[in-house]
C-alpha cells in the first residue's frame, strides 16, 4: 500500500510541476498534466479502495520528523479517511478528463499552466487533510487547501465580481481556521499530545467548548447556515471544474473534520451535540433549497443546492452522534452509513451537475437560465446526463440519491424509537423538514432542467449551441453512470461503509457479501423493511415492455404527426411566450415570501395616452437575508471600531509613536521587576 | 399464493377497477347537480377510443415528451403493486417499502412536469409550476403520516403496517389514527387533483393544474397519462381502505376467501370514492394561494396524530 501512496504522491507532484516547465505550450501541458492527474487519481482511489476492503488497523503512510519542534508530518489511512479519499479520487479522475476539453476555452486568455499546477496542489492538499494524523499536519494542509482554492476561485481576474467573491471566501475561511487553531491549542494544552487520537478523558466543560469551536470552524467550510454566505458567491465565479471539486469534495473535508473530531476524538459524549447538529442540518436543508429555487444563475442554484445536501448529511450525522452518546450503537451505525452514503452520492451527482454547468457555460457563455432553452435537441448527451443527475439529486428511484435519502429517513425513524420525548418532537420535525427539502429540490431541478433544456430557445446563443467535446462528455458520464448503477445495486457502497462502522463503532449493519459479484442484487435490509431497487427496476422494465408491445401491436398507428404547438389559434408562438424561470418559481416565491421578502417594481414608460402605456419594466428582487441582517451590521461594526481606533494608533506623528514605545517598555520593565520581587 | 399470482391480481385490480372508480365519482357529482351524467363505463370507452387515435406531437418536443406518458403509467402501476388489495395476500411476505412507493409516484410526477415544459407552450409550464408547488408543500404531511403509521407498526414496510391491523386492534379504532386518516384524506385530494385543490374537469388556465400538463398530449399518450392518474387515485383510496378499515373475512379455504376479500375491497373502494365525490360537491376549489393553508392543516393533523401516538403509546 505504501507503493500506491508513493505513486500517487509522485504523479500529483509531476502533474503540478510539468505545466510550469512547459508554460508556453498550452495544449501539450494541458493534455499531459490532466492525464497525469487522472492516473494519480486512479491510484489514490485504488489506495482507498484497497484499504476499505481489507480488515486491519490503520496504515501509516508517511512519518517525516523534522528538526523544528512540534512539526512532524504524519499521514495515516484508516477506513474513514479511505472512504473520503475514494470520493476524492473518483471526482478528480472525472474532473481531470473533463478538464482536457474544458481548459481549451481558456487558452490564450489565462495562464493555464499555473492553473493546472494549482489544481494538483489543491487535490494533494485535500489528500493530506483527509489522511493527517496529527494536528499540525492537519492545519498546514487545511490552510494550503484554503489558499490554493482561493487562488483558483479568483483565477479569471478580469471580472471584478470574482475578486469580491474571493475576498469574502478567504475572510470567512480564515475565520473558521482561526477557531480551529484555538480548538487545536486547547486540545494540546489539555492532553499534551498533538496526535489526532481519542481524547475522551477531557473534562465535560472543555469538551463542550471544543464542540462549539469545531462546529463553527468546520461549519464555515461546510456551509452551515448562517455561516454559508461565501458559498453562493465563490462557487459560481470559479471555473466549473473547480466548482465541481469544491462542491464535490472540499466541503466534504469539513464533514470529515466534524466526524473525525466529534466522533473519534471527543467520542460523542453529550447527546445535545447530536440534537444541535440535527437542527442545523434541518435548517440548512430547507433554507438551502429555498434559496436555490429562486436563483436564475444556474451555478448559484447548484451552490445553494450543495448547502441543502450538506444539511441532509448533517441530519444523519446528528442522529449518529445522539445515538452514540446514548449507547444505541445500531442506530448510530445506520445513521453514519446514511450520512456517508449521501456524502458519496453528493460528490457524484453534484460533480456531474457542475461539470454540465461548465459545458453549458462553454457553449452559451452565459450563466443565466433565462437565456437557455431547447438545448435537449442541440446538446442531447449533456442534456440526458444533466437530467439523470437531476433525478439523482431529487432523490428519485432508481438513482443513488433515493437510496441515501431512504437510509436517512430510516435512521430518523430509528431515532424516533430511541430518543427522549423532547428529542422525538425534534426528530419528527427534522423528518418533515427533510420531506419539504426533497419536494422543493424536485421543484428546483424540474425548473433547471425544464427551462434550460426543454421548450424553445430563448436567445440567439441557445439557438446556435453545439454539443460539448467528447472529453467533457466522458468526464460527466464517469460521474453520472455510477449514480444509476449504485442506485440499482446499493449494496456495494453499503458494504464498504459497514467496514467503517465496524472500525469506529464496533457494530455491523450490512454484512459484507464475500466474493466479487458485480451485480449485488441483495436488498438493503433494516429491521423489518427492505429496499431492493433492482426488483423495482426490473418490474418497471418488464411492465414498460409489455405495455409498449401491447399498445403498438393491438393498435398499429402510422407515425406521429409533427405539428406546431397549439397556440390557441392566434399564431406566432415564439419563445417569449413560454414559461420563464422566474415565472416557474413564482408560486413558491409567494408562499415563502416571509423568507425571501421579495421587492417588486413595475414601471411603464410613457405611451401615447394613459390608456396605452409604453414598454413595461418589471424588476423583482429578493432580499439577501443573511448578508443584510447579520453580516453587514457585523462588518459595519468592525469597520467603525477600526476607524475609530485608528485615530489614536495611527496618528502619523513620530512623537506619539515614540511615546507609545517608551510607555510599553517601561510597563514591561515594571512588570518584570514586580515579578522578580515575588 | 405466490408472487406471480399476487402481481396478476394487483394488476387486474388496478387496470379494471381504476376507471370504474372515476366513473362512480363523476356519476355522484352529476346526480348532485340533477344530471344523469356519463355512464359508469365511460372512461373505459374513452381510453379505448384514445388508444386507437393518432397522435399529434409538437415539433418542439424532445424524447422527454415521448417517454413521460409511459414512465408515468409504469410508475403508477408499479407503486400500486406495493399495496395488496386483500388481506388474504398477506400470507406471502411482500417486503415492499412504503417510502419507495411514494417516491416512485414522485418520479412519475417529475417527468409529467418535464413533459409539460417540453412543448414550449405556456399552459404546460403553468401546470408544471403549480404542480411542483403543491407537491412540495404536501410532502411533509405525507412523510409524517407514513412515519407515524410505521412507528405504530415497527417499520415502514407495507407488510408490517397491514399485519398490525390483522393482529392487534385495527387502526380505525385508535383515536390517533383518526387524525392520520383525515390528514391522508387531504393528501389524497391534493395528489389526485380533486376539488378543493384542483378541478379535474376544467381547461381554463385560471384553474387547471394537472390538466395543464396533459394539454398537449393526444392519442395513446393521453390515454396513458389519464390511466396513470386514475390508478394513482385508486392507490390512495386503497391506502385509506386497507390501512384504516381492515375487514378480514375469516374463511378457511383459499379461493372463496380471496373472492370474498376482493368483493369487500371493491365495496370499500366504492364507499370511499363516494366520500371523495361528496367532499368535492360540498366545497369549492380553493384559491391557488390558499392551498398552502390546506397543506399546513394536513401537516398539523398528522403531527398531532404523531404526538398523540407517542404520548398515549401503543
Amino acid at each position: 500500500m505504501n507503493f500506491l501512496f508513493m505513486t500517487t504522491l509522485v504523479l500529483y507532484i509531476c502533474a503540478a510541476v510539468l505545466p510550469l516547465i512547459l508554460l508556453k505550450q498550452q495544449r501539450v501541458h494541458n493534455l499531459c498534466s490532466n492525464i497525469l492527474q487522472a492516473a494519480a487519481s486512479c491510484s489514490a482511489a485504488l489506495l482507498a479502495f484497497s484499504r476499505l476492503n481489507n480488515a486491519g488497523a490503520a496504515v501509516e503512510l508517511m512519518n517525516i520528523a523534522s528538526p523544528i519542534p512540534y512539526l512532524t508530518l504524519t499521514l495515516k489511512l484508516d477506513k474513514l479517511s479511505a472512504f473520503f479519499l475514494f470520493c476524492l479520487g473518483l471526482l478528480s479522475l472525472a474532473v481531470s478528463i473533463y478538464s482536457i476539453g474544458y481548459m481549451k476555452h481558456y487558452f490564450g486568455r489565462l495562464n493555464t499552466g499555473l492553473f493546472s499546477c494549482f489544481v494538483n496542489v489543491f487535490i494533494l492538499s485535500m489528500f493530506f487533510v483527509l489522511t493527517a494524523a496529527d494536528l499540525v499536519t492537519f492545519l498546514i494542509a487545511w490552510e494550503l487547501m484554503s489558499l490554493v482554492s482561493y487562488a483558483l476561485v479568483v483565477f479569471e481576474t478580469n471580472e471584478p465580481e470574482n475578486s469580491k467573491a474571493g475576498l469574502l471566501y478567504i475572510i470567512m475561511t480564515h475565520l473558521g481556521t482561526a477557531l480551529l487553531i484555538i480548538a487545536f491549542m486547547l486540545i494540546y494544552v489539555n492532553t499534551g499530545s498533538l496526535e489526532i487520537a481519542n481524547a475522551s478523558e477531557l473534562s465535560a466543560g472543555i469538551k463542550n467548548i471544543l464542540f462549539v469551536l469545531f462546529l463553527l470552524g468546520f461549519g464555515v467550510k461546510a456551509g452551515i447556515i448562517p455561516l454559508h454566505v461565501w458559498l453562493p458567491y465563490a462557487h459560481p465565479v470559479a471555473p466549473s471544474n473547480i466548482s465541481a471539486l469544491m462542491s464535490g469534495i472540499m466541503i466534504k473535508t469539513a464533514v470529515y473534520g466534524l466526524l473525525r473530531f466529534l466522533l473519534v476524538v471527543l467520542d460523542a459524549s453529550a447527546s445535545w451535540w447530536g440534537l444541535v447538529i440535527l437542527v442545523l442540518g434541518a435548517v440548512a436543508a430547507v433554507l438551502g433549497i429555498a434559496f436555490a429555487l429562486i436563483e436564475n444563475n444556474y451555478k448559484r442554484l447548484l451552490a445553494y443546492s450543495s448547502i441543502e445536501n450538506i444539511g441532509i448529511i448533517l441530519l444523519g450525522l446528528g442522529v449518529a452522534l445522539y445515538a452514540q452518546a446514548g449507547g444505541h450503537q445500531e442506530t448510530a451505525a445506520l445513521a453514519l452509513i446514511a450520512s456517508l452514503f449521501h456524502v458519496f452520492n453528493h460528490t457524484l451527482f453534484k460533480g456531474a451537475l457542475f461539470l454540465g454547468a461548465g459545458s453549458l457555460h462553454q457553449a452559451l457563455h452565459t450563466k443565466d437560465i433565462e437565456k437557455l432553452g431547447g438545448l435537449m435537441k442541440k446538446m442531447p448527451v449533456t442534456g440526458t446526463f444533466m437530467l439523470l443527475a437531476a433525478l439523482s439529486i431529487s432523490a428519485l428511484p432508481p438513482f443513488n440519491g433515493f437510496v441515501s435519502e431512504w437510509l436517512t429517513i430510516q435512521s430518523l425513524f430509528q431515532f424516533l424509537n430511541v430518543s427522549s420525548t423532547g428529542a422525538k418532537l425534534l426528530g419528527m420535525l427534522a423528518a418533515a423538514a427533510l420531506a419539504l427539502a426533497g419536494g422543493l429540490a424536485a421543484a428546483c431541478f424540474v425548473k433547471f432542467i425544464g427551462i434550460s433544456f426543454l421548450g424553445l430557445p430563448r436567445s440567439e446563443e441557445a439557438r446556435i449551441a453545439r454539443e460539448a467535446p467528447v472529453t467533457m462528455l466522458a468526464g460527466m458520464g464517469m460521474l453520472v453512470l455510477p449514480c444509476l448503477f449504485l442506485g440499482i445495486f446499493p449494496r456495494h457502497i453499503a458494504g464498504l461503509l459497514d467496514g467503517i462502522n465496524q472500525e469506529l463503532l464496533q457494530v455491523s449493519v450490512f454484512p459484507l457479501i464475500k466474493g466479487s459479484v458485480i451485480f449485488l442484487y441483495y436488498p438493503v435490509q433494516i429491521s423489518g423493511t427492505a429496499l431492493a431497487p433492482v426488483f423495482a427496476l426490473m418490474g418497471g422494465l418488464i411492465l414498460y415492455l409489455i405495455i409498449f408491445t401491447v399498445i403498438h401491436l393491438l393498435y398499429p398507428h402510422p407515425a406521429d404527426r409533427i405539428y406546431k404547438t397549439w397556440d390557441c389559434g392566434f399564431g406566432g408562438l415564439n419563445s417569449r411566450m413560454q414559461y420563464t424561470a422566474t415565472g416557474f418559481s413564482k408560486p413558491l416565491r409567494i408562499v415563502f415570501r416571509g423568507l425571501y421578502r421579495p421587492k417588486r417594481e413595475l414601471q411603464y414608460t410613457e405611451g401615447p395616452s394613459p390608456y396605452y402605456p409604453g414598454d413595461p419594466r418589471y424588476i423583482v428582487s429578493t432580499e439577501p437575508v443573511f448578508e443584510k441582517y447579520i453580516y453587514q451590521p457585523l462588518a459595519g461594526l468592525v469597520t467603525r471600531w477600526a476607524r475609530r481606533s485608528r485615530l489614536w494608533i495611527q496618528t502619523g506623528s513620530v512623537h506619539i509613536y515614540l511615546i507609545y514605545i517608551f510607555a510599553v517598555l517601561i510597563i514591561l520593565l515594571v512588570y518584570n521587576w514586580v515579578l522578580g520581587l515575588h | 399464493m405466490n408472487t406471480p399470482l399476487y402481481i396478476l391480481i394487483q394488476l387486474a385490480a388496478a387496470l379494471l377497477l381504476a376507471p370504474l372508480v372515476n366513473g362512480v365519482i363523476k356519476k355522484v357529482k352529476a346526480f348532485s347537480q340533477k344530471r344523469q351524467g356519463p355512464p359508469l363505463q365511460q372512461m373505459y370507452l374513452d381510453l379505448y377510443k384514445l388508444l386507437q387515435k393518432d397522435t399529434v406531437v409538437s415539433e418542439t418536443a424532445s424524447w422527454v415528451y415521448h417517454f413521460a406518458p409511459y414512465l408515468n403509467f409504469v410508475t403508477a402501476l408499479l407503486a400500486f403493486l406495493f399495496f395488496p388489495v386483500t388481506f388474504f395476500q398477506q400470507t406471502i411476505s411482500f417486503g415492499g417499502d412504503i417510502i419507495l412507493a411514494v417516491y416512485l409516484l414522485g418520479l412519475g410526477r417529475f417527468f409529467m412536469a418535464l413533459g409539460g415544459l417540453d412543448t414550449g407552450s405556456t399552459f404546460g409550464g403553468m401546470g408544471a409550476s403549480r404542480e411542483m408547488m403543491i407537491s412540495a408543500l404536501i410532502e411533509p404531511a405525507l412523510l409524517v403520516s407514513l412515519l407515524t403509521l410505521g412507528l405504530m407498526s415497527g417499520s415502514t414496510s407495507v407488510e408490517s403496517i397491514m399485519s398490525v391491523n390483522l393482529q392487534g386492534s385495527p387502526l380505525s379504532t385508535n383515536p390517533f389514527a383518526l387524525l392520520i386518516l383525515i390528514a391522508l384524506f387531504i393528501i389524497l385530494l391534493a395528489e389526485t387533483a380533486r376539488i378543493p385543490v384542483d378541478d379535474p374537469s376544467t381547461h381554463l388556465e385560471l384553474t387547471m393544474v394537472h390538466e395543464a400538463m396533459l394539454l398537449e398530449y393526444s392519442g395513446r399518450h393521453l390515454a396513458l397519462m389519464e390511466y396513470a392518474a386514475v390508478i394513482k387515485q385508486l392507490l390512495f383510496i386503497t391506502i385509506l381502505a386497507n390501512f384504516f378499515f381492515p375487514l378480514e373475512p375469516a374463511l378457511a379455504s383459499p379461493l372463496p376467501a380471496l373472492l370474498l376479500g376482493l368483493i369487500v375491497y371493491v365495496l370499500k373502494v366504492l364507499i370511499i370514492a363516494v366520500l371523495v365525490a361528496v367532499t368535492e360537491i360540498s366545497t369549492v376549489k380553493l384559491r391557488f394561494f390558499s392551498i398552502p393553508n390546506l397543506a399546513a392543516i394536513s401537516f398539523v393533523l398528522s403531527f398531532l396524530g404523531f404526538m398523540q401516538f407517542f404520548i398515549i403509546g401503543r
